[in-house]
């Protein structure tokens, strides 16, 4: 397989189809990998492919650094291609204006990420070029896609605030899970803007919460749940949690997935007449 | 330099100050609140003295900001905002703080109500404290109005429009113009022939210099804003040519295709596959109706152009002119494009014809049973039976006839749970129409309230009664069934307390008004609302009874509810003064009350990602993309970017913007942040 992947980076980089290949290279440890951008057809056996590819690489795309570098091929798991979809969606990409190399993955993570239990994209539904032998993808059920949210939803809602409360408190408003999520890619985040000041920028409880709300509103109906800002968050705040229900809430509302179908009108922006009322409280 | 703010709180009478204490209000707007340097109660801020205090409060006090706590700003908003203009203070620095609607009328506890007065005081005089002044935007008018649909409505409208002097384009989806009232036979209450003084109406706008006719015609799109639309007209393929046909009759006279149900006359009668509607169409030129012609489906069968089909060629070959056939088979949909500064819409309605939903009158299975639009051609000169009460299912004529009032309407469990509203009048005219032409019949009729309010009405119902004899029961039926040759109608009078049962010849049912089944696709393709029941929505039910929810859109007639005729030509004429008003003048001021974009300098541009959600969400399809370019015109960034011409200032997108890189003029950020935190932080 990562012959076949540094097979056509060379072929995409020596016919100049793309100027650059995003992809996964060797970390200075076995069970870590770091991100690569490769310009040159001689550097492509700096690309790797194992289940410690966890990364999210199409948060790059958003990356002024990376696309300086010009076109770009990207490896992508399903996962991640997803934010592609989205990304197209949301006019921040031209299609044309990226290869994807899709790579067929049965879980990545050591112990495997949550997001690998019910996946359904171990072939991503987009890509040009498919790395590996192509898998069925699975299909679960809405209870097997939210399971992980079971325990959560036992709680009251006085015992979900107080959670929340406590998870915040530990935020240090280091913003890691904006600069890693692929779709946070506004220039100017909100939490930037200081007429008015929306979102107090100290560490203080108060505007922890304002930001982590704004923040997971901000991806509700857009979130892929790729889950690289519960992997950054240094304070470990479950955002996934929230991200995942806030999935859960838009596809029983309004029958929507982010990233799955490209003709599916956003769920964020689009009104029509059969749209559930019952989340007007 | 901080503001002078002078806070003016309305009595309303005892609206406001029987519920609120106005003192205490005002009282508090000036404790710990050194911007507020005036404050002061009034029993009525609107009257001429209110506004005169207004006034000079503004002069005599130097204050650059006004807060006027008292009713709704959609009501009188506009009234303070003029009363500071003609101080020199720029009318933006004038809020409004609802203490009727939102306070005294809704809390009946006076501690509570003003106790929120006193917050939504507050509330208004921080967010007046960054107030700016905003200048009125100007739009250029093209100088046309375009009227959808060509019933009565829109027949008046458009008339009233031309011999105004501006162009009217008119556009009607039927093969002629008239629309339902060409298909009454008398109408109430003076029972006039209905095609007597409508078909002068509608020669006379088909010959007005000012009135371009579109008939067999639908809206294909409508863009644009007040003033500057830009309107799609598809003319559907006729089959016909309108220039070179003389309407000589000679086409319908031979075509075969005899048994196709005619839509003018309800069903009751018959029409060709080329035919005329009616006798009095305009244009009196037909219309080949692709469904039914077998030539036509002939040619879909074989998937064949239609004029290879040699299946029938009779009405061309019956067409006098020459060289070239007035008629053509291969004619395709042609879109037609026209500009206009005004939209009137007027589309009307259609009867209640879902007979399933009443299956205690025969679901439609009994001939006999017929409904309101029925009856009428029934009663028509031009109908089927040439104005001759004969029942449908053997030709009799029917000496017993029951009449049910209230069929849909006043019946929430069928869909409509309004009064549509001309079906007293009507019956009591049916029942007259049928005495008068079958002297020894009887009409019964059953009834829930008699509703006959208008000038005259009451009377005519009475002389239905009195004078002609009519049975009314005040009662539903219950059931309808056949027994022999007769209806056997069970019903209950709730006046004695006793069962009615009559044998009858024939009942007609006063079936609802109900919006037309693609209301809803016309008001979408122009932007404008609809209540529940899908009549098209005014702007405001009094006082803006036909300003449609987008500005420069107006409405007349039954697309808005159920209207009788007098009503219908009032409200089409109450339209066409509104258009006429718009078009007089060459620019037009606009609220600039309107969302905008932000624009930075180098390297951001602008803080707009362009995710374009904005203009996803947007209703009025105000939102453009535009390129930011380098001087080497090679884009850096596509953004958002508002029309303020369409914008009508509702906010969405400022309320979607992520980034918060969208603004509503006189509602910005900082705005709606001075105004929450007055709140929580007191």
């Amino acid at each position: 397989m990562i012959e076949a992947l540094r097979k056509k980076a060379e072929e995409l980089l020596k016919n100049k189809t793309v100027d650059v290949v995003y992809g996964y290279g060797e970390g200075s440890v076995p069970e870590r990998t770091r991100p690569v951008f490769i310009t040159k057809p001689e550097d492509v056996n700096k690309l790797t492919w194992n289940k410690y590819c966890v990364y999210n690489l199409t948060t790059y795309l958003k990356k002024q650094e990376a696309r300086k570098l010009g076109k770009p091929a990207i490896v992508v798991k399903g996962c991640d291609a997803k934010t592609i979809t989205v990304l197209i969606k949301e006019s921040q990409l031209k299609r044309e204006d990226i290869y994807i190399i899709g790579v067929t993955c049965t879980g990545i993570g050591d112990p495997p990420a949550t997001k690998c239990e019910a996946c359904d994209v171990n072939t991503p539904l987009i890509y040009d070029e498919l790395i590996g032998e192509k898998i069925e993808n699975k299909e679960f059920s809405f209870d097997e896609r939210y399971a992980e949210l079971d325990e959560y939803e036992k709680l009251s809602e006085k015992e979900k605030w107080e959670f929340w409360q406590k998870q915040f408190e530990k935020c240090i408003k280091c913003y890691a899970c904006s600069s890693i999520c692929p779709l946070c890619f506004c220039d100017r985040c909100i939490v930037d803007k200081n007429q008015p000041q929306w979102i107090d920028p100290s560490a203080h409880p108060r505007g922890n919460l304002s930001w982590n709300v704004t923040r997971a509103y901000h991806l509700a109906g857009r979130c892929i749940n790729c889950e690289e800002c519960q992997r950054v968050c240094p304070a470990d705040i479950p955002l996934n949690l929230l991200n995942k229900k806030l999935a859960k809430e838009t596809e029983k509302n309004f029958k929507y997935r982010s990233g799955y179908n490209a003709d599916d009108e956003l769920a964020m922006a689009t009104y029509k007449e059969d749209d559930s009322e019952e989340i007007f409280k | 330099m901080s503001k002078k703010i002078g806070v003016f709180v309305c009595h309303c009478g005892t609206n406001i100050s029987a519920t609120v204490d106005v003192e205490k209000v005002a009282e508090e707007a000036k404790k710990n609140n050194p911007g507020v340097s005036y404050t002061t109660t009034y029993k009525y801020m609107c009257s001429d003295p209110g506004q005169k205090l207004l006034r000079d409060k503004i002069k005599e006090e130097g204050l650059d900001g006004v807060v006027v706590a008292a009713c709704s700003p959609k009501m009188h908003e506009h009234t303070f905002r003029n009363a500071a203009i003609k101080t020199g203070l720029n009318p933006y620095h004038v809020e409004i703080s609802n203490l009727r609607e939102q306070c005294s009328w809704v809390h009946p506890d006076k501690p509570t109500g003003t106790e929120k007065s006193i917050d939504l005081v507050r509330m208004m005089t921080e967010k007046t404290r960054k107030d700016k002044s905003l200048n009125p935007i100007k739009v250029p008018v093209t100088k046309r109005a375009l009227v959808i649909g060509g019933g009565i409505a829109g027949i008046q409208a458009a008339l009233d429009i031309a011999d105004g002097g501006q162009e009217v384009i008119m556009v009607e989806r039927e093969a002629s113009i008239g629309g339902h009232m060409a298909q009454l036979s008398e109408t109430f209450p003076t029972l006039d022939c209905s095609q007597c003084i409508m078909t002068p109406k509608m020669v006379e706008a088909a010959q007005h210099e000012n009135i371009t006719m579109h008939t067999w015609s639908e809206i294909e799109s409508v863009d644009g804003y007040i003033g500057n639309f830009d309107v799609k007209i598809r003319k559907k393929a006729r089959s016909v040519d309108l220039d070179l046909c003389t309407g000589c009759s000679s086409c319908w006279q031979v075509c075969p295709c005899k048994k196709i149900k005619s839509e003018f006359d309800m069903g009751m009668g018959n029409r060709t596959a080329i035919y005329i509607p009616f006798p009095q169409a305009i244009p009196s030129k037909p219309v080949i109706d692709r469904e039914n012609c077998i030539l036509f489906k002939d040619a879909r069968k074989k998937n064949i152009k239609p004029n290879d089909s040699k299946v029938c060629r009779k009405c061309i070959d019956a067409c006098p002119i020459a060289p070239v056939k007035a008629i053509d088979y291969n004619q395709v949909d042609e879109i037609v494009e026209e500009k206009v500064g005004a939209i009137i819409v007027a589309t009307g309605y259609k009867e209640l014809d879902d007979t399933s939903l009443y299956g205690e009158y025969g679901g439609g299975k009994y001939k006999d049973v017929i409904t309101g639009l029925q009856f009428e051609r029934l009663a028509s000169a031009s109908g089927p039976t040439e104005g001759a009460i004969k029942r449908p299912s053997d030709g009799k004529e029917p000496e017993i006839v029951v009449f049910i009032q209230c069929v849909g309407s006043r019946d929430p469990a069928k869909g409509c749970s309004y009064c549509s509203k001309t079906c007293c009048m009507y019956t009591a005219k049916h029942t007259m129409l049928f005495k008068h032409k079958v002297h020894h019949g009887h009409a019964f009729v059953f009834y829930i309230d008699i509703r006959c309010a208008g000038k005259g009405y009451e009377e005519f119902s009475q002389r239905a009664i009195e004078e002609e004899g009519a049975t009314y029961l005040r009662g539903r039926v219950s059931r309808i069934y056949k027994k022999g040759e007769k209806l056997v109608v069970l019903g209950a009078d709730t006046l004695t307390g006793s069962v009615v049962e009559i044998e009858a010849d024939m009942v007609v049912l006063a079936s609802a008004m109900k919006a037309q089944d693609d209301a809803t696709k016309i008001a979408q393709a122009v932007y404008i609302q609809y209540d529940k029941d899908k009549f098209l929505s005014e702007i405001h039910p009094k006082l803006k009874p036909v300003e449609s929810s987008s500005a420069g859109i107006f409405l007349a007639g039954t697309c808005q509810g159920p209207k009788d005729i007098p009503e219908t030509v009032a409200q089409a004429g109450a339209a066409a003064s509104k258009v006429l008003a718009l078009l007089s003048a060459d620019e037009l001021e606009r609220e600039p009350v309107v969302a905008k974009v932000d624009r930075s300098p180098p390297p951001v541009f602008s803080t707009c990602i362009g995710c374009f959600y904005c203009q996803k969400v947007c209703p009025y399809s105000a939102i453009e993309s535009e390129d930011i370019k380098a001087r080497d015109g090679s884009v850096i960034k596509t953004v958002a970017r508002v029309n303020e011409g369409l914008c009508q200032g509702c906010g969405l997108c400022a309320a979607t913007c992520r980034s918060k890189s969208v603004e509503l003029a006189g509602f910005n950020d900082e705005q709606i942040y001075a105004e929450i935190n007055a709140l929580e932080f007191n």
